[in-house]
């Protein structure tokens, strides 16, 4: 028998040192979780589960009492008696990593300057010592969309993990879509209608025409940058992403990539989309649902409208995410697990709610294969939360797993509460 | 103070008859002293006598009589006019215009930074919006094209005035005649002007409605002191103006029913009484507007309807706009049943041809036509104490008044003449006869019917021609020249294949036409035509009664969720509720609550109370109600006033917004009272405003008037204007190093200021009454008030440097910082801001937006709780203002707070902050009760808002909100058909918008 650890999650103990928090280190490992509640990601629980990770993928995923376990066959047995197992939060539609303090102009790349601009990518310049990102992870978020901002066509957006040296290793998805910033039909600031709609439209469409255009021929002699990012939405290698919030702007953007051919459609943000199900689900189109917690847009709107409508999409079986793009939106990125227990609160079944941070944006960013639930042959990117993690009075994350890795949960903010906690106690 | 406010100065009206005597006159004079009478008229000689069967008899531009026929002697030098069926009225008065007046550009401001200082360098005040030294007698120059479209709207006086600025300075009167400046002025010094615009001012203050407040209110006790103490260094022409047109009438341009209240709370402390010019919303706050027992200057300019045809644009049109649109034209009417005194104005009216038409709807919305009159007439005149001058048509007034077909307000009345000073203005000619009906036209044998409509100056004719196959109508051009009338036609039939021309003459009772004409041969016949019977003996329209009009429902506030009537205090027993009662009892299950007369009676088991509302209370949780200690959520026009470093002197609680939807939203998420404060632009901000969220009140009935005071102070890059741009690098200060000088600068002065007061105060009286009073400054006032612990600071605050300067700047000048807010160093200095007194209220977990906020970590709260800093949460976000309960239970995930002390967070921790712990913040007997029912543990993400209780009223229920959207959708969709149909009988309509939704946040700057 080798070495056998039964360990109990409270033995994992804090590193007092303050080192900067590092990678965990990448040694084909065999762990077995065991007796913790499991919330697959797919709307099921098993309660006494046992979970095995072995090289950095999920195992075996059983009920610990009807299966015989050899713990021989692991070099680590973590008993988690009632403590909860979920798998990864994805954060879709991140800046992540691409800010660090939102007013100092130096640390902000995820705005670059032009118009349409589906050759930028956001993936190199993903800083991986973000002091944010270690932050989010000990709430759960373990992976995130980086995603540009501005102008019509912001970039091309790549899914990371959050324990990486350095961007080439946080890569999950590299470049999986580009990002349309729908023009507005009503002024966001003046909301009078937007007298220039038609004329930005027709520059739209030129670029897209010339795109699809261009793409119809492999090699060109002059190659242009924009036009060879924008390939692969038209053959299905990149899915477009379109971000619009009123109705009509919506349905337009739909019939849009319909006559450009655009395999993949997701709508981002889609405040309006609860009134036109039927259309996104003919057309297949998945929907990135703007903050749960924010206010409602319109006067008369119900109160509690955005809290409710992941409830009102879910009935209406559209396939659909969780993003918080915003406001101070990388720091607010570990508060995603409480937007899903909200769309709890208002209506939806717990487990349910999960997949909208888990499973449901794996499928809408194509990585559902290896990531989003607690599934066999996944990557093992799962945390461990003594309570239930979508309500902030129980979300208390002690241990979590990159990729079979248990990552470093310390952060700059834990560092200081030890620092001044210890100031007062001496 | 001593009187100015209550003094009226003597100021004479110079009535000397017009006469441009002394001009010079270039040919023959041509004097001209006749009389003139018009009889049979039906002459209102004001706007409750009418007399019919009249004459008016004027001479020189002035009435001489008014009376019956017969009852007043016409002199042999007398013009006389048959008014058969005419009537004539006063001619009407407009107070509110800027006729004759200068064009006001927009000066040009500082190419780089703020501008400080008054662009104008005059011995003038210091403030460029401050000038009251302004005559409109001295700019006005009379311009007839202007002149015109008024005169044809029947107005023969208008009130005009500079509209720039925020005190304007003096209004004259002038009618409209064509004339010299010289003749049509009556009055050159009217009334003061003031306004809440600043106007063509370049200058940086006030940068928001609580800075013109403010301003106003020093500008007043300078002018006091200046009029109390004139032996100053200083000459200040503006102030002087002031002091000179103190006893003049004042009106205030308020343009919105709450800036009307605002505007009249200022009135209030200085003894003055504004006539408020208003914007049409006015019945959305009648209650409290009639009671400022301001007079009012209403504009007649309805809101188009929106184009609502698209229910997709629908929704973007807001509730309350939809709802204003179908009220406004009752707004007038509701005034009249209030007996609240108004005038009528064409002002605001982009199109003023619209200004019947408006009234007319105003009158079909309950306005009487009496009341109306009245507002044209009496009512201006009475209000600028002109009546003795123009108004009505008694002897001696201006000769002003009009010439109707019929009564004035009539859909088919037309004003023929406007006599403005004697003088006529022909608008239409009433002896231009009018030739429409139907006629039977014979041209030697052959006979046509002929058809005339239209205008009576431009008649159109059409015959129609009989063929075999079919009928054709053919034009006939017709032409009037007094009793000449002209026809050409060509009927194309076997009569004539050519032109046929005739020309005759009108009978006296114009119903026979006949003369001479000419076919297309050449030849000549004669014709005549005779108009039918039925046309002559035309039975008049029955008058459409109309029945009693019904107002359309008034919301309160007259937006979504409004009420259509306040809650009322109930006695009810909260019934088997897990209690969270925030004192030494804990957390009790199963209990009774009794909540009596809006406070706290009872808490126990098995509770009773007759007629009392049970509300079951099982499974559920009920807290003391959500206090927000930092709030900017219900402000109107500018949460900051960043344009110097120190603005103690404005108020938030000036400028409480009754109308925001956040309010209700943030009812919704369990939140009872709120801090208002200011933003955090500037060292020293501007006074709050505390308020109980008790929807559908008025900002006054909101307050939480009996509270200690608070004012905002801030530090750190906000302050030194660090992510302001490149442009905003000259206001001090611009380094933490300048923001302390700021507060010795500023505490320093307040002390020398208190000083000078007391030692004057100190004097024997008989010295006192000869020593000339220090200056009221209402800044240092404020600042003194925290030094004497009147009042309370809550400082805007982030690294731990700067929250111990404040500390040791507090302690060498002997006040307490009663509360650093954000304080996100706090966990940092616990140990010193627990010595020195101050409390903490903090975000939960934001960090990150600024580099100061780069150490601001979620244990804050944990950490200075557990050091015994009196810590509180909260929110500086519409958003997050309506989820302070979860905020809260962070403090349990970070730092592991107990429950029980974590829901004091937001609940008893901001009242102590407050120092409103005496009502508020726990549940317990004889406190107010301002209470939450949760369908969960409050601090649970899964916790819904059941109930939102204030003082014993219901004002959030969760089981009523499907209910009360339903009631929205349909009242909205009912007044959208309305829209659509008002669209399809051809009123102009406006594309779909919505109003800028105002979200402010500490760095929110501007308005």
């Amino acid at each position: 028998m080798k070495k056998v650890a039964l360990l109990i999650l409270s033995a994992f103990t804090l590193t007092l040192n303050a080192q900067i928090e590092t990678p965990a280190p990448n040694k084909p490992q065999k762990i077995m979780l065991l007796n913790g509640i499991a919330h697959i990601g797919n709307g099921e629980v098993i309660k006494n589960a046992a979970i095995s990770i072995i090289d950095g993928k999920i195992g075996l995923v059983a009920n610990a009492a009807v299966i015989k376990i050899n713990f021989n066959d692991f070099d680590t047995v973590i008993n988690l008696r009632e403590k909860h197992i979920y798998p990864g939060i994805i954060a879709p539609n991140s800046t992540l990593g691409l800010t660090e303090i939102d007013a100092v102009r130096a640390t902000n790349d995820y705005s670059e300057t032009g118009e349409f601009k589906p050759h930028v990518r956001s993936l190199i310049a993903y800083n991986t010592e973000s002091k944010i990102t270690t932050t989010v992870r000990s709430n759960g978020v373990l992976m995130a969309q980086v995603t540009p901002r501005s102008g019509d066509i912001s970039g091309t957006s790549s899914v990371v993990q959050l324990d990486a040296w350095n961007w080439e290793d946080a890569v999950i998805r590299e470049d999986d879509g580009i990002h349309l910033n729908w023009t507005r039909m009503y002024n966001r600031w003046k909301r009078e209608k937007n007298k220039n709609y038609d004329q930005e439209l027709v520059k739209l469409n030129n670029f897209f025409a010339d795109a699809l255009a261009y793409s119809k021929v492999k090699d060109h002699e002059e190659k242009n940058l924009r036009f060879e990012a924008m390939r692969g939405l038209f053959n299905g290698t990149k899915t477009l992403f379109i971000h619009a919030d009123f109705v009509k702007e919506i349905t337009e953007a739909i019939n849009f990539s319909k006559k450009y051919n655009v395999e993949k459609l997701v709508i981002v943000g889609g405040y309006d989309s609860w009134m036109v199900t039927d259309m996104l689900k003919e057309n297949n189109v998945a929907v990135m649902l703007g903050r749960v917690h924010d206010l409602p847009q319109r006067e008369e709107d119900d109160v509690y409208l955005p809290y409710k409508l992941p409830h009102m999409l879910f009935d209406a079986e559209v396939l659909f995410c969780l993003q918080n793009a915003g406001d101070m939106e990388a720091m607010g990125t570990r508060n995603l697990p409480f937007y899903a227990g909200t769309a709890a609160a208002y209506g939806l079944d717990k487990e349910e709610a999960l997949k909208l941070i888990t499973l449901n944006t794996a499928k809408i960013l194509g990585i559902d294969k290896t990531c989003g639930s607690l599934e066999p042959g996944k990557d093992a990117t799962l945390f461990i939360s003594t309570g239930d993690a979508l309500d902030m009075r129980t979300n208390d994350v002690i241990a979590a797993f990159i990729q079979g890795r248990r990552i470093d949960l310390d952060n700059h903010q834990k560092k200081l509460y030890r620092k001044y906690s210890g100031k007062y106690e001496n | 103070m001593k009187n100015l406010f209550l003094f009226t100065l003597l100021f004479c009206c110079s009535f000397l008859m017009k006469g441009q005597e002394t001009f010079n006159v270039n040919g023959t004079h041509h004097k001209n002293h006749n009389y003139y009478a018009f009889k049979n008229a039906t002459v209102y000689v004001d706007y409750q006598t009418r007399l019919d069967r009249a004459t008016l008899l004027i001479k020189d531009g002035k009435v001489v009589a008014a009376g019956l026929d017969g009852k007043v002697p016409i002199p042999e030098n007398c013009v006389v006019y048959n008014l058969e069926g005419k009537y004539i009225y006063p001619s009407l008065i407009d107070l509110y215009t800027d006729y004759g007046m200068p064009e006001t550009k927009k000066e040009k401001g500082p190419n780089y930074g703020p501008q400080f200082e008054n662009n104008h360098k005059e011995a003038v005040n210091w403030n460029q919006a401050i000038t009251p030294e302004v005559e409109a007698g001295m700019l006005f120059t009379a311009d007839d094209k202007k002149a015109e479209e008024l005169r044809n709207l029947g107005f023969g006086t208008v009130l005009t005035h500079q509209q720039d600025g925020i005190m304007r300075g003096t209004s004259a009167l002038v009618t409209l005649a064509n004339e010299k400046s010289n003749l049509v002025m009556i009055n050159s010094e009217v009334a003061g002007h003031l306004s809440f615009n600043k106007g063509s001012s370049t200058q940086d203050y006030p940068g928001s409605l609580m800075g013109m407040i403010a301003l106003i209110r020093q500008t007043y006790f300078d002018a006091d002191w200046i009029y109390n103490n004139p032996q100053q260094d200083e000459l200040n022409i503006s102030l002087n103006a002031l002091i000179e047109d103190w006893g003049m009438p004042q009106i205030f341009e308020a343009n919105d029913k709450l800036n009307i209240l605002r505007a009249d709370q200022i009135g209030d402390e200085f003894e003055l009484q504004y006539i408020f010019k208003g914007s049409g919303d006015e019945y959305q706050r009648v209650k409290e507007i009639k009671a400022t027992e301001g007079k009012l200057i209403l504009p007649v300019n309805f809101p188009k309807a929106f184009d609502v045809e698209d229910p997709y644009d629908a929704m973007l049109v807001d509730y309350s706009d939809v709802k204003h649109w179908e009220l406004a034209p009752y707004n007038l009417g509701i005034m009249a049943q209030n007996n609240i005194d108004f005038s009528i104005t064409t002002a605001d009216l982009k199109d003023k041809k619209e200004f019947f038409k408006n009234l007319r709807k105003a009158i079909e919305s309950g306005l009487s036509e009496q009341d109306a009159l009245k507002a044209l007439t009496f009512n201006p005149a009475n209000f600028i104490e002109q009546y003795d001058q123009v108004g009505s048509l008694e002897k001696g007034k201006l000769a002003n008044f009009i010439i109707c077909s019929g009564p004035l307000f009539d859909e088919k009345n037309t004003i023929f003449e406007n006599w403005i000073q004697g003088k006529k203005y022909t608008l239409k000619d009433y002896n231009r006869i009018d030739v429409s009906g139907n006629y039977s036209m014979n041209l030697g044998a052959k006979i046509y019917a002929l058809k005339v409509t239209g205008d009576p100056e431009k008649p159109k004719g059409s015959i129609e021609i009989i063929n075999m196959k079919d009928t054709s109508k053919i034009d006939v051009s017709i032409a009037v020249e007094g009793n000449n009338i002209s026809l050409s036609f060509n009927p194309n039939d076997d009569y004539q294949k050519a032109s046929i021309r005739l020309s005759g003459v009108i009978s006296s009772t114009g119903g026979i036409w006949d003369g001479n004409g000419q076919l297309g041969d050449g030849s000549w016949i004669k014709w005549s035509a005779i108009k039918s019977k039925e046309d002559v003996a035309k039975p008049k329209e029955q008058e459409a009664k109309k029945d009693s009009v019904i107002v359309p429902k008034i919301q309160y506030p007259n937006m979504a969720f409004g009420f259509d009537s306040l809650p009322k205090q109930q006695t009810m027993i909260i019934r088997g509720a897990t209690v969270w009662t925030n004192e030494a009892e804990g957390i009790l299950k199963n209990t009774d609550v009794l909540i009596r007369n809006g406070k706290i009676a009872a808490i126990g088991k098995n509770l009773e109370a007759e007629g009392a509302l049970i509300i079951d209370g099982k499974g559920k949780h009920l807290s003391a109600g959500i206090i927000d200690e930092h709030s900017h959520i219900a402000i109107s026009r500018g949460v900051n006033e960043c344009t110097q470093a120190v603005t103690a002197e404005v108020s938030i609680g000036d400028v409480v917004n009754s109308d925001d939807i956040n309010i209700y939203r943030q009812l919704a998420g369990g939140v009872t009272a709120a801090q208002l404060l200011h933003g955090s632009c500037n060292p020293v901000g501007g006074q709050s405003g505390l308020i109980k969220l008790k929807w559908g009140s008025a900002p006054e009935d909101m307050k939480i008037h009996d509270s200690t005071a608070f004012i905002k102070f801030a530090l750190g890059e906000n302050v030194k204007q660090s992510n302001w741009g490149d442009f905003n690098t000259t206001r001090f200060p611009q380094t933490r190093m300048g923001v302390e000088q700021v507060y010795y600068d500023a505490f320093i002065r307040a002390k020398e200021y208190q000083k000078k007061w007391d030692t004057y105060a100190a004097l024997p009286e008989k010295e006192r009454l000869k020593a000339p009073a220090p200056r009221v400054d209402l800044e240092l006032e404020t600042l003194n008030e925290i030094l004497n612990a009147k009042r309370f600071i809550s400082c805007h605050s982030y690294q731990q440097g700067e929250i111990n300067m404040l500390m040791h700047v507090a302690d060498s000048m002997g006040f307490t910082v009663n509360t650093f807010t954000h304080i996100l160093e706090g966990y940092k200095v616990a140990d010193k801001m627990k010595e020195h007194g101050a409390g903490g209220s903090t975000f939960s977990d934001w960090w990150a937006y600024k580099f100061e906020v780069n150490d601001a970590i979620p244990y804050n709260g944990a950490i200075m709780h557990k050091q015994g800093v009196l810590t509180a949460f909260n929110s500086d976000d519409a958003e997050m203002g309506r989820r302070l309960n979860q905020e809260a239970a962070k403090a349990v995930k970070y730092g592991g707070v107990s429950e029980e002390e974590a829901l004091k967070f937001v609940t008893l921790n901001p009242a102590k902050l407050l120092h409103l712990d005496h009502r508020m913040g726990s549940i317990k007997v004889g406190k107010d009760a301002d209470v939450v029912l949760w369908t969960d543990n409050p601090l649970s993400i899964y916790a819904k808002v059941d109930k939102t209780i204030i003082d014993g009223a219901i004002y959030f229920d969760l089981s009523k909100t499907e209910e009360r959207q339903q009631a929205n959708r349909m009242e909205k969709a009912r007044i959208v058909e309305k829209m659509i149909l008002s669209k399809k009988g051809g009123e102009k309509t406006q594309p779909a918008k919505s109003k800028k939704p105002k979200l402010y946040h500490c760095d929110t700057v501007g308005e």
